[in-house]
């Protein structure tokens, strides 16, 4: 009887929580977009010295399960950090970096539930590692840093981090602070000041502390953000080192931005054949060059011109190529062409061609609140252009620097080539995005990572060199267990395709790293080129109060769930489907429902080739099976092979982990269980001590006070226990999400009509 | 006399004649029809004249750049009139002009109010230039543009003079015309004094100084031509003992002095000067230690170490930074503004910091390209986004030259036309834009291309000219605003190392030396033409060092002088025989309240401890009330004066009373609260609070009164301390830079 009596009390007690519990999760959770996803969003330290090893703690989204910890270079491994029971530390692991290990920036991931989390930049480098442990936001509080040495930290908000270094009189000392290149968001002012915290020189824009230090002495390094915000997206890598005066600084190491695919074009040297020489700045001091060319130059100093002058001959074609914001600079690189005719002393120029940016392949998005298109530009404001000799003779080239007028940087450099016209091409994708809801990005920094029976489409573009222009096909190899890719080529004369990567319903639980590339036939020979992954660093759910932050992936890992599915699979027919051009083809799709959905359709769109324009439909979100109608005629689609699939956006009622529960529940029942056996035996022993002999007694008081000390633990279990019940619940409550759903890809051959 | 003044006087007599017919004899005027046919009245050299000096073609009368009241449109004070002649003629349905019975025209109506107008009656039935009017239109109201003589030039006499205080001066305003006539046109002209507390002038030119000294001009305007009255009001009395001259500053003021007879006052003491010189460079008030260790020290050369001491301080990039983001309208509508906005300022205090030669600070500004981040001035370019309003503003506050009139008219008190305004309009006009990734932000670029601006009115394209100087032609490649700022940085400019001196010489004594700081004009003269001449020299010769500036003004014994007038130069407001006081801005005011009170004012998402001058944008003014009614700027405009300096009542009961102030006497942390606690003498704790406060020591009464109020019994130690801080905030001393 007794027993029932508590069972019943603590049942009442747990149905109050998960009462409360139910009640707040209602009023939280709104319709938000996109499924879980397992996002890495910190590692600290950031990085570490090669050849060693160094603890790094994690934090991230929808990564509470994560075991793994995984690098794009096997050189970098980890394991789990164990206390002292050897049980595996939440969110810790220990690091070991090979001293075979390349110096930059690696990728970092976590194995979760839902599969590979997304990237964050990891670095290894060759200083002395030392991490922020505690505030050093005042003078007082200034922390230590040794010459040659780099600190890992994270910015508080609404303060400045102070460290202090000694310098010794005529010491060169530089301080880079990696920032925006290691997928943090703190836009970083670096300040050195003299021991008294007065700023002495000040870097707001990205770039690097050259000091000369005028006296022996402490001297202070001021960082915050440029608007002051804090917190943990906010970290950084602050270096501080020692160089020889005249040495050429060396810049922490950066992740590459998306527009840098493009470059550089197969083949070229490392380094280039020719320097500018300056001065070049005008007609009368032009430097004379020949075609083919391959030019190293500098837009230094501000509003430089760099002139120079080749003989050319009418009818000629060259393709005309330049590099510079595509090495991360601030730049735009302009290009003048002209025929020179001269006449005695006078001469007259005739503009021949001019040349500035490579458009994006695509509308990118005017990051408007709606979704008007890619927050990814795989153009640049780098030169890429055809240049068509009209007259036999002198021709003068020269190139400036749009954004350079005022500007005195040597680092701002640029490559120039000139070539014979060599077709080629480079492929870049990202997750692909549609409207789901005014301001969010959220699928524009998802990681590969699949559920059963999930089909993700990925969004390819292409930049096509020296006048390419036919099919690009698409596909990826090394794709784990059950998971195929399926390309939907950039047709000829287009700059985008698609691919898909289905994960069958019983794919088993895996992560692969795949090759993902790009294939063509160009003048008779197949070419490959790799397709770099881009993603942006941070989940984007306001695009309003966000700059977008897109960089390229190392690496292109693909990994599969094993234990969640997708909501809601459409499958066609795995066959071939035939259709004669004029006609319209009927497509059944099999709807596998592995949830509720709010609303009772689904409006699908058309993806692929010959079928893009077909006009949105309908599909019920209750029935077991639908059909796809497409009209051929109508899309005055040719005959011949297409791959094509359909998608939408579908509001889930999607359930967090709902297993959670039962296994909660089941620990938590034992846990009360527990309980009662020690009450019960506190109980006993107690009623023991009010009889026990006067001789006996302090023995049976010990062990009583020994017995309520383990019922103290035990309710504290059970407490614990009923609150990892009412976490577990509130998370598997039923919560509107929207997120796209791609059916698996259909294969079409429309015939020519008979007697064509 | 020459016969052509024969001859104006001949016709001035008989319309003088006239009108007393027309007043007299009014049915008579139809005999005056003959003589008149045969002297015609002039359209251009009598009619456009007269309605200039009638008002009628001002912006809010009839005015076409005003809109032109009841759809009569004149242009502004007569600078088109065949403009005019067709709106008189041809418009409002003919009924301007009535040829059949001149005085039922509704122009001569209205005009003597005969019938309802809004501006009253401009022309009496029986003045002259109601007669002159009726004159014209009997005789056909022709157009004799193009026949008339031309105006050629125009000349007050006397232009300049000696003049004693409380005396007059008439004017006679001359025209000479292209017949080689010469008019006397006193009657008809317009005048307008440069200080109208010094010198008044009436509609027919007669000036009356009042008892204040100094330099005043009356500038005079008779159609498109200005002339300028320069006249020096001496005081008279004996200067004796000047201060010995520190640097050239000291050489013009004391000579300008002399030439006066305006004797100085005494050169101000180290606690006073300490105090001035570092609200004025750094915007703030020395620390207690600081104020210390300069009394006490014996160092001669003490006034100019400290000088340099806060030019290498960043208070002194702050200070700055908050004057100049002001002006170049760093401003906050949106909360994307946020980093565009602190990079920008950081921008310039960084530059400031560093020392940033002027020219180049302008040159990065004026030319910026690439994205904000990148290179912060381009920041500016998305507050101020249209090419007229750039240049607007460059001319306002990089040259002090107005330009606005000159976008829909030629300026009114400038040689400046619409084509001025165009071709400086030019240089802008290839500034191109590409969207951004940020919202509502441009990457700024050149635009490949011939820079042109179409004028307005002509519809005529024009290259790029900068204010009258012939800019070489600047090729396609070229960015044109590279080309405006190597002419603005050249040696020979004769406005942008003007404009800064005089910008600077105002923030340190208050007044500049031509005001409105921004208005530098032929018609309106420097106070000082002598050394405002030899500051922009030496700026220029310093390769723009804002930094130099600064120290040759402060180290002159002329910024040193006290505030305290002798028994002369009380009179004295232009001259700087003495230092004139200013009330405290409202960001310096706030800093200074926290350091007497030891607290620290809270502002969003800054670090604590911030101070006002440190600000970036204008978006803390909405939290604080104290910003705002101590008139911080909302940097709307590049004009220092939306500043407001003066005094109101809501600053006086926000001192006296308001919570914000309360809280920081009362603070837990704060001074009150650890004087109250600290363990040591009650006069310790007074002299530190005047330290704080003044820079100096409490004089004795001083000292025994605040003791006194401290120990008297029966309040809170605390509540003493707080009442004594209270007080001290309350005095002018305390309030003003003095």
């Amino acid at each position: 009887m007794t027993d029932v009596v508590y069972c019943s009390r603590y049942r009442s007690m747990l149905l109050a929580t998960l009462i409360c519990g139910a009640s707040l999760t209602s009023v939280l959770f709104g319709q938000s977009v996109g499924l879980p996803a397992p996002r890495l969003l910190t590692t600290i330290p950031m990085g570490a010295k090669v050849g060693t090893q160094v603890e790094v703690t994690i934090s991230g989204e929808h990564i509470e399960d994560a075991d793994e910890l995984t690098f794009s270079d096997r050189r970098i491994t980890a394991a789990r950090k164990l206390n002292a029971a050897g049980q595996p530390e939440p969110n810790k692991y220990v690091v070991t970096i090979a001293a075979d290990c390349p110096v930059g920036i690696h990728e970092a991931r976590v194995m979760t539930r839902l599969g590979i989390s997304s990237s964050r930049a990891f670095c290894v480098g060759t200083l002395d590692e030392a991490v922020q442990t505690k505030a050093n936001t005042t003078l007082a509080t200034a922390m230590e840093l040794k010459v040659n040495s780099i600190c890992n930290a994270t910015m508080t908000q609404r303060a400045v981090d102070h460290y202090v270094f000694e310098g010794r009189k005529g010491q060169r000392i530089i301080v880079d602070c990696a920032t925006r290149g290691i997928d943090s968001k703190l836009d970083a002012v670096v300040i050195i000041a003299d021991a008294a915290g007065r700023d002495l020189l000040v870097e707001r824009r990205g770039g690097v502390l050259d000091f000369s230090v005028p006296a022996d002495g402490k001297y202070v390094i001021k960082v915050h953000e440029l608007t002051f915000k804090g917190g943990q997206p906010h970290y950084y890598r602050l270096a501080v080192s020692e160089l020889p005066v005249g040495a050429p600084i060396v810049r922490l190491p950066s992740t590459k931005p998306v527009n840098s695919f493009s470059w550089p074009p197969q083949g070229l040297k490392g380094q280039a054949e020719l320097a500018e020489s300056e001065p070049n700045n005008d007609r009368t001091k032009a430097q004379k060059i020949s075609l083919p060319c391959d030019i190293a130059g500098s837009f230094f100093p501000a509003a430089d011109v760099d002139v120079f002058e080749f003989e050319a001959k009418k009818g000629d074609v060259w393709w005309v190529e330049v590099a510079s914001e595509r090495f991360g600079l601030p730049t735009d690189p302009s290009i003048l062409v002209q025929h020179v005719a001269r006449t005695g002393d006078t001469e007259k120029a005739t503009d021949v061609a001019e040349f500035s940016d490579i458009p994006s392949p695509v509308k990118v998005s005017s990051n408007g609140y709606a979704y008007d298109g890619p927050p990814y530009n795989a153009g640049s404001a780098d030169i890429l252009g055809k240049l068509e000799i009209k007259e036999d003779g002198l021709h003068r080239l020269q190139i400036t620097d749009l954004f350079g007028g005022t500007r005195n940087d040597p680092k701002n450099i640029y490559r120039l080539v000139i070539r014979k016209a060599a077709p080629d091409f480079a492929v870049v994708a990202w997750a692909l995005h549609m409207e789901l809801r005014n301001g969010d990005r959220n699928a524009v920094s998802k990681p590969l990572a699949l559920r059963g029976g999930a089909t993700m489409a990925l969004e390819v573009v292409t930049i096509r060199r020296d006048g390419f222009d036919g099919d690009i096909d698409l596909a990826m190899e090394g794709l784990p267990e059950g998971v195929t890719a399926s390309g939907l080529k950039i047709p000829a004369g287009q700059s985008r395709g698609l691919i898909l990567v289905t994960a069958n319903q019983n794919a088993p639980r895996a992560v692969g790293s795949a090759t993902f590339f790009g294939r063509a036939t160009i003048n008779g020979e197949v070419m490959t080129r790799p397709c770099r992954l881009a993603s942006h660093a941070w989940p984007i759910p306001d695009s309003w109060g966000e700059i977008p932050s897109p960089r390229l992936m190392a690496d292109v890992p693909v990994s599969v769930s094993g234990r969640e599915f997708s909501p809601l699979t459409l499958t066609p027919p795995k066959e071939v489907q035939t259709v004669t051009a004029g006609e319209k083809l009927t497509i059944p799709l099999l709807h596998t429902r592995r949830s509720e959905f709010s609303g009772g359709t689904l409006q699908l769109k058309t993806m692929g080739a010959g079928f893009d324009r077909t006009p949105q439909f309908d599909v019920s979100l209750t029935a077991d099976q639908s059909q796809a109608v497409l009209d051929t005629a109508a899309l005055k689609t040719a005959p011949g092979d297409y791959l094509i699939a359909f998608y939408g956006g579908a509001v889930a009622k999607y359930r967090h982990q709902p297993e959670a529960i039962v296994a909660a529940e089941e620990t938590h029942k034992k846990a009360v269980q527990e309980l009662m056996a020690i009450e019960a035996e506190v109980k006993k022993l107690t009623e023991a001590a009010k009889a026990a002999a006067t001789e006996a007694k302090p023995e049976a008081d010990k062990a009583v006070e020994a017995a309520s000390a383990k019922q103290k633990v035990a309710t504290a279990t059970v407490a614990a226990a009923a609150e990892k019940v009412k976490q577990a619940t509130a998370a598997a409550q039923p919560r509107d999400i929207v997120d796209i759903v791609v059916s698996e890809p259909i294969k079409i051959r429309v015939n020519a009509p008979a007697g064509k | 006399m020459s016969c052509s003044e024969k001859e104006f006087r001949r016709r001035f007599l008989r319309r003088c004649l006239l009108r007393l017919l027309i007043g007299v004899f009014f049915l008579a005027v139809g005999l005056l029809r003959t003589d008149a046919a045969e002297q015609p009245v002039s359209f251009v050299n009598d009619v456009v004249p007269l309605l200039t000096k009638s008002g009628c073609n001002v912006g809010v009368c009839h005015a076409k750049a005003g809109g032109g009241q009841k759809g009569f449109q004149l242009s502004l004070l007569g600078f088109e009139p065949q403009e005019d002649f067709e709106s008189l003629t041809k418009e409002g349905r003919n009924r301007r002009l009535f040829f059949g019975s001149p005085d039922q025209s509704l122009l001569l109506l209205k005009a003597s109010g005969q019938m309802p107008h809004g501006g009253g009656v401009r022309l009496a039935a029986n003045s002259e230039g109601y007669a002159l009017l009726r004159q014209w239109i009997r005789e056909g109201a022709t157009f004799d543009s193009g026949v008339a003589p031309k105006l050629v030039s125009f000349e007050v006499q006397p232009a300049r003079g000696t003049i004693q205080r409380l005396a007059e001066q008439k004017l006679k305003a001359i025209a000479k015309y292209s017949d080689g006539s010469v008019r006397d046109v006193s009657g008809m002209a317009l005048y307008e004094s440069n200080d109208k507390a010094m010198a008044d002038v009436s509609e027919r030119g007669l000036v009356k100084i009042s008892d204040i000294v100094g330099n005043v001009a009356v500038m005079v305007r008779y159609q498109a031509k200005v002339a300028v009255y320069s006249a020096s009001v001496p005081l008279g009395a004996p200067v004796e003992n000047l201060p010995s001259s520190k640097n050239f500053v000291d050489e013009h003021v004391f000579a300008n002095l002399k030439a006066l007879g305006i004797p100085p006052s005494v050169i101000c003491d180290d606690a006073t000067f300490l105090r001035r010189v570092t609200l004025d460079i750094g915007g703030r008030l020395p620390t207690e230690e600081e104020s210390a260790a300069f009394l006490a020290s014996k160092d001669e050369g003490k006034r100019d170490k400290v000088i340099d001491e806060l030019l290498r301080s960043p208070d002194y990039a702050d200070f700055f930074a908050n004057k100049w983001t002001a002006l170049l309208k760093n401003r906050r509508d949106d909360e994307s503004d946020t980093v565009s906005n602190f990079a920008f300022h950081a921008w310039v205090r960084d530059s400031f910091l560093a020392n940033k030669p002027y020219d180049q600070f302008v040159r990065e500004l004026l030319a910026a390209t690439g994205t904000v981040i990148g290179n912060p001035p381009v920041a500016w370019y998305k507050r101020v986004k249209e090419p007229k309003q750039q240049i607007e503003d460059v001319a306002q506050l990089f040259l002090g030259v107005r330009m606005q009139c000159a976008q829909c008219h030629h300026h009114p008190f400038e040689r400046w036309s619409q084509d001025d305004y165009y071709s400086l309009a030019a240089f802008f006009s290839q500034v191109g834009r590409k969207p951004s990734g940020t919202r509502g932000e441009d990457l700024i670029f050149h635009k490949r291309g011939i820079a042109t601006a179409a004028n307005m009115k002509t519809g005529v394209p024009l290259k790029p000219g900068a204010l009258g100087d012939a800019i070489p032609e600047i090729a396609a490649d070229e960015d044109p605003r590279l080309k405006l700022a190597d002419w603005m940085g050249s040696k020979n400019n004769p406005f942008f190392a003007k404009s800064l001196v005089n910008r600077y010489w105002k923030h340190f004594f208050v007044r500049g030396l031509i005001e409105p700081e921004d208005d530098i004009r032929d018609t309106n003269p420097p106070t000082n033409p002598a050394l405002l001449e030899a500051l922009e020299k030496h700026f220029v010769a310093s390769g723009f060092d804002l930094k130099e500036l600064v120290r040759v003004i402060t180290q002159s014994r002329a910024y040193q002088l006290s505030e305290v007038p002798n028994q002369h130069n009380i009179v004295d407001r232009q001259n700087y025989s003495r230092y004139y006081p200013r009330r405290l801005q409202a960001e310096v005011l706030l800093d200074a309240i926290d350091r007497l009170a030891g607290t620290q004012t809270d502002f969003a998402n800054l670090p604590p401890g911030t101070r006002a001058v440190a600000l970036p944008d204008n978006s803390y003014n909405r939290s604080s009330q104290f910003l705002r009614v101590f008139g911080r700027p909302e940097a709307e405009s590049v004009c220092e004066c939306e500043r407001v300096q003066s005094s109101s009542l809501a600053q006086s009961l926000h001192l006296l009373n308001a919570p914000e102030l309360k809280a920081k006497l009362a603070a837990a942390t704060g001074r009150a609260e650890r004087l109250a606690k600290e363990d040591k003498p009650a006069e310790a704790k007074v002299r530190e609070l005047y330290l704080a406060a003044f820079s100096r020591e409490p004089r004795p009464q001083e000292l025994k009164t605040a003791i006194d109020y401290l120990n008297e019994p029966g309040t809170a130690a605390n509540a003493n301390y707080q009442d004594l801080i209270w007080a001290l905030i309350n005095t002018k001393e305390f309030l003003f830079n003095h």
